[in-house]
């Protein structure tokens, strides 16, 4: 209420603020915290702005924002931690799988800090109640344990799969909840060929937007005549071994799941197929590569001295041993089972809007050609099999590399057509009873009859979101969820208004008149503070008939000098009228401006101070403007711009 | 350890009353908890588990609601369990409880302290819901086709439930999110204001649970949504007093506020109308019918509900089911009258004149200081727990001088008693002019001066019209002149919206700002002492005195 400034006004300032905030900057952000704290009575839509815009700014620039919540919340507190903790689960959840693992580093130490009282409080709760931080880790260890129960059951897959002609892909059978992969077939498919086309044709990637630059072609020059199968295994196994156990310390690392999927791989062909002692030597050397850099990014460039293809110089793009893994982790479907299954016990938001996202994330220029029909591999075989060394795969064995290599800041999950998997499906079922028929006869047979327990239910199941305080229902669609919110907004404000109230003398208003009453429309508490003060205004303003409806005029306290209180309008030479205000318990005049020293009545300064060319058209003699009285020079120093107009004002009345 | 009525020591007891236990009461499916609680005490009740309801409006799961004076019942439709404790004693301004004239008050012997509390298994509940989707039923088919949605009548004897039903049929209807428009008739109890008004009111938002059907504005706010009731007076319990023609007047004035409202209230319009009315309409009184007549025409009346009188819904039968409606499209869309028998509830309790005066005082004090009663409900989400929530009203006394006022009185020899206690001082006056001709002599010179009273642009015509017949001449509406009449003490003076020299008629039809509760009257100076509830000068508007009814409050101001 300090402000004056409708919610509307303030949100939009705010979130024009937010959209310059594209980095990290502290400065930004304890600027955007103050301008919280100065503008909580609109928390609730400063709120809303900071969730969309943390749901549509592009993935780099939702750290910076979720950081303006972390600094909002701790140093604001209430009644921010309020409306933000109510959609915090989807707003992180949905910020977090788009983001790159460095990124989610921060994100869950971030996250860990809201799990405790804010540093240096005396306030022992932590920052946000334990219940929404507690959805939110549980989520997240689940997508984690998930993405590795995945990545196993793939690895199977792949074996399985390995060499049987027309398999059906690997993920119907996935612990991939199927309903939402089958939702899009095609939009998956889409996705799966362009990796593979890059592992064949291996060009045109571009270096550019390489994260991990470590991960850079080594030579391979080591040869050995002979190899030993059974000693390969064992170095294999070896290698998984340190592979699992370096998973389950960094299981967030893609080069580390990237590295154990490709080593179960290989150790599920050497078990299966019969090769040839020059394919195990390769094979050998690789694995020997790999043994003496366990910190090195699986995937080797084969040298191109050996030239068992015909193909151009195999160069295994780096980047898909970043995004591969990454998209296992936080597999679609994965992930959109998993919000899907707590956003039920969540007070679910709105999913987020994949139209707004979508044109922000750095598009690939060259988007998978759907008619290429052939399926992704591991890097690793796929450089070993573009030597000749394995069999081509004639089936596509799993659909784990489905990402483009080529969007190294975008996160893989946002691929074109798939990414319709993702969001949080939390269709509302119910209709409103309005819309659904209800048929009851009204004649006394049909009244009289048994109980209707479907159509009682209208009255309680079906409005299942219901309001702690006064018991009120709403739907637990999308829009019943917006009207709570304002519902219990409107409980927050009026229990503080009332607080406020409680130290001033309040009274009973004048009934309203048959005109009034009739224009009149009951206002729902889901409506605007400033429209429910207003129309209370209306109601127990009725005392001074000058200030009903319309716009508000301007008033002044009345002078309680007594000379001032008999000086009349300079303008109209009328005396102001002193009528007592129940709003802010004094005595008013209405329709009164203070300019300088002096009381007009607004109407007439308005009027004055409005029309035209003042001087010419009046018919003031020019003259006076510079006529120098005391009033006037008084004047000038309030700074107007138009002299004359206020010179009129001012020399009329002497 | 003492019986009921032999309690000569439970006064010493009552001082020293330690709250028992709370107790819990387990409602099965379909049932109700019916309690009185006396006017004094306060229980207090919250809601464990399961849904339940008080009137239709749903009580929210551990809230503490606190209740006083009350005789009322909580329903459930899927079982639950409540908790009922005894709440503290209510100290009242000078001690004396609003039902005090009893004595000291009576903490009963039920749970939590309840006067009477018992589980009901059978309620008419099914029914009463069965009529709100009957109701919802015609109001998709309003909003389908553009008519007007349905208009109810609630009719029935004294204490047979029609207020309950009109709460349950209103709280349903908000429930859903429509927006009825309730309009209460009796002028024995008033709904968001004191006894002797007859109002209409738009329903968006829940009733409150505690008090009634909420509170009227205030300056400042409320933790339920207050309810903007559009007010007239008729300081007479009788609706038939004067033939009727008043009351019928009034009527047809508020009708046509409604139907206003209607007719730009999209969302009322959809909704339509609920009527409660005085259980007096339906004692078989020659004028009765013909006053139902009345109000079904003027608010075209789809639908009438009968509760608890054969003989009623036969005499209803015979006269309206199946007529066309008296809505301006009734020919058009072939809008037909309805009549619908429902059952009396078997909570209903007779509430006695004791009681009644309790509840009108009750009224009364709250509408000047707000409610006494401090209520937890909704202080759940409030940073600061501890401030109360009940809210409590400053009215401002002052003194006026008697001269400047121009006061109104209904000069209508009573149906019940000849006697005429007027002031004595009056008595001479008011016998020279007689209603009709005192009125016109003494406004005619003025009329010029000030304006008439402000009036419904488009509707005062028809008004006018529905009055003229009657005769302007006969309304029996009579301006106090000095001195002041000392009767005036200790009763309300309602301040109408019409100007201080507006015609008997204006002054009749006019719907009122508020009361004003005179503290005192002294004749020889020309001043009285006046309690209202806005601070301030007294709109110089034309005042009607409610000597009849609502009557002598005493103890108001002490």
């Amino acid at each position: 209420m300090s402000s004056g400034l409708a919610s509307d006004e303030v949100a939009e300032d705010y979130k024009n603020s937010l959209e310059d905030l594209t980095t990290n900057d502290r400065f930004q952000i304890s600027n955007l915290t103050v301008i919280a704290k100065e503008n909580t009575e609109h928390a609730m839509a400063i709120s809303r702005v900071l969730e969309n815009h943390i749901r549509t700014t592009p993935p780099a620039q939702k750290l910076p924002a979720l950081y303006v919540v972390d600094s909002i919340v701790k140093n604001v507190g209430t009644p921010y931690t309020l409306f933000l903790g109510r959609n915090l689960y989807q707003t992180f959840m949905n910020a977090y799988t788009l983001v790159d693992s460095q990124t989610r580093r921060k994100l869950d130490e971030m996250l860990k800090t809201w799990k405790e009282p804010v540093p240096g409080s005396l306030d022992t709760r932590p920052v946000f109640p334990p219940e929404v931080t507690r959805s939110i880790e549980s989520a997240l260890i689940k997508a984690r344990t998930a993405a590795l129960q995945q990545q196993q059951a793939r690895t199977q897959q792949d074996i399985l799969t390995r060499g049987r002609v027309g398999t059906p892909p690997a993920w119907t059978n996935s612990p991939t909840p199927p309903q939402s992969m089958s939702r899009h077939p095609s939009a998956a498919n889409q996705a799966l060929p362009g990796h593979y086309q890059r592992n064949g044709a291996g060009h045109g990637y571009p270096s550019s937007g390489e994260p991990y630059p470590r991960a850079t072609p080594t030579p391979q020059a080591q040869q050995r005549s002979e190899v030993d199968l059974s000693a390969l295994n064992r170095d294999i196994e070896a290698l998984i071994a340190t592979a699992r156990s370096d998973f389950a310390n960094n299981p967030l690392e893609p080069s580390v799941q990237q590295r154990l999927k490709a080593l179960l791989d290989l150790q599920g062909i050497l078990q299966r197929q019969e090769l040839t002692q020059e394919q195990l030597k390769l094979v050998r050397d690789q694995v020997s590569a790999l043994a003496p850099r366990p910190a090195i990014a699986a995937p080797q460039t084969i040298p191109p001295s050996v030239p068992a293809v015909s193909t151009p110089p195999m160069v295994t793009p780096p980047t898909q041993t970043l995004s591969q893994p990454l998209q296992q982790l936080l597999n679609p479907g994965t992930l959109a089972g998993l919000i899907k299954a707590t956003a039920a016990r969540q007070q679910p938001t709105p999913p987020p809007q994949i139209h707004n996202i979508l044109p922000q994330i750095p598009t690939n220029p060259s988007v998978p050609q759907p008619s290429v029909s052939a399926a992704p591999e591991n890097p690793l075989i796929a450089a070993l099999r573009a030597q000749g060394l394995l069999p081509p795969a004639s089936a596509p064995p799993a659909p784990f590399t489905a990402a483009p290599p080529n969007v190294p800041s975008a996160f893989p999950l946002i691929v074109p057509g798939q990414v319709r998997v993702t969001p949080p499906v939390a269709t509302p079922q119910t209709q409103s009873t309005s819309d659904s028929h209800i048929s009851v006869q009204m004649n006394t047979a049909s009244i009289k009859m048994c109980p209707r327990q479907m159509l009682i239910s209208s009255l309680y199941e079906t409005r299942s979101n219901r309001c702690g305080t006064c018991g009120q229902r709403f739907f637990a669609t999308e829009d019943g969820k917006e009207k709570k919110a304002r519902h219990l907004d409107w409980h927050f404000r009026t229990n503080q208004r009332m607080s406020e109230a409680a130290r001033r003398a309040q009274n009973r208003s004048w009934y309203v008149d048959e005109r009034d009453w009739i224009k009149s429309r009951e206002a729902g508490d889901e409506q605007d503070l400033a429209e429910t003060e207003a129309s209370g205004e209306g109601v127990a303003g009725s005392d001074s008939t000058a200030a009903k409806k319309g716009p508000p005029k301007p008033w002044i306290h009345a002078p309680n000098d007594a000379t001032l209180r008999n000086t009349p309008c300079p303008i109209c030479q009328e005396k102001f009228e002193s009528t007592w205000s129940e709003d802010v318990q004094d005595w008013i005049w209405q329709d009164a401006i203070k300019v300088g020293s002096r009381v007009y009545h607004a109407s007439c300064y308005a009027e004055v101070t409005k029309d035209g060319p003042p001087p010419a058209s009046r018919g003031t003699p020019s003259g006076r403007t510079g006529t120098p009285d005391s009033v006037l020079g008084k004047r000038k120093a309030e700074g107007t711009d138009s002299p004359g107009q206020h010179v009129r004002i001012k020399t009329e009345p002497m | 350890m003492s019986l009921p009525g032999l309690d000569l020591t439970q006064p010493s007891g009552d001082r020293e009353f330690a709250p028992a236990p709370p107790s819990q009461i387990s409602l099965p499916k379909g049932s109700e908890w019916r309690f009185e609680v006396a006017f004094g005490t306060t229980v207090r009740v919250k809601l464990l588990a399961g849904t339940a309801e008080l009137f239709g409006t749903e009580l929210a799961p551990s809230q503490t609601y606190t209740f006083s004076g009350t005789k009322a019942a909580i329903y459930t439709w899927h079982g639950c369990t409540l908790e009922v404790s005894a709440g503290e004693t209510i100290l009242t301004l000078d001690g004396l409880a609003p039902g005090g004239v009893n004595g000291p008050t009576a903490r009963g012997l039920g749970a939590g302290g309840c006067q009477s509390e018992y589980v009901a298994e059978e309620t008419p509940m099914v029914e009463y819901a069965n009529v709100h989707f009957a109701l919802e039923t015609l109001r998709q088919e309003a909003k389908a086709t553009g008519k007007d949605g349905p208009r109810v009548l609630i009719l029935g004897p004294e204490d047979a439930g029609k207020t309950s039903l009109t709460k349950i049929l209103t709280a349903y209807a908000t429930k859903i999110g429509r927006q009825p428009l309730v309009v209460n008739l009796d002028p024995t109890e008033g709904m968001l204001s004191v006894p002797g008004t007859l109002t209409a009111t738009a329903f968006r938002t829940m009733i409150d649970v505690e008090e009634g059907w909420g509170s009227s504005p205030m300056s400042g706010p409320s933790a339920v949504p207050v309810k903007l009731p559009l007010v007239y007076f008729y300081p007479m319990q009788n609706p038939l007093e004067a033939d009727g023609s008043v009351y019928k007047a009034i009527v047809s004035r508020l009708a046509l506020s409604v139907t206003g409202r209607m007719a730009e209230d999209e969302d009322a319009r959809e909704t339509g109308i609920i009527v409660d009315t005085p259980g007096i309409l339906s004692q078989g009184k020659a004028g009765n019918v013909e006053m139902i007549k009345h109000i079904v025409t003027e608010f075209a009346i789809t639908t009438i509900l009968v509760i608890g009188s054969e003989r009623l819904y036969s005499i209803m039968m015979k006269n309206f089911d199946n007529k066309p409606t008296a809505s301006a499209s009734a020919a058009a869309s072939d809008e037909r009258v309805s009549v619908i028998k429902l059952s009396k509830s078997g909570g209903c309790v007779d509430r006695d004149a004791t009681f009644m005066k309790a509840v009108n005082e009750s009224q009364i004090r709250t509408y000047f200081f707000g409610n006494p009663i401090p209520s937890t409900a909704s202080a759940a989400l409030s940073l600061s727990a501890s401030s109360t929530t009940n809210v409590t009203l400053s009215p401002h006394a002052q003194q006026l001088d008697w001269g400047a006022l121009s006061i109104y009185n209904y000069t209508i020899a009573s149906l019940d008693d000849d006697e005429d206690e007027y002031d004595p001082s009056q008595l001479g006056a008011g016998d020279a002019f007689l209603p009709g001709g005192s009125n016109d002599m003494d406004q005619t010179p003025q009329k010029e001066e000030s304006p008439a009273a402000p009036t419904l642009p488009g509707i005062a015509g028809p008004v006018k019209e529905t009055v003229s017949p009657a005769g302007a001449s006969t309304v029996p509406l009579k301006k106090l002149t000095a001195p002041a009449p000392a009767g005036l003490a200790n009763s309300l003076l309602a301040i109408t919206h019409a100007g201080p020299t507006a015609s008997p008629a204006e002054v009749r039809d006019a719907s009122i700002m508020g009361f004003l509760y005179v503290a005192d009257v002294d004749g020889e100076k020309g001043k009285i002492r006046v309690l209202a509830p806005v601070g301030g000068r007294v709109p110089g508007r034309a005042i009607v005195w409610g000597k009849k009814w609502p009557g002598e409050v005493v103890g108001l101001v002490g």
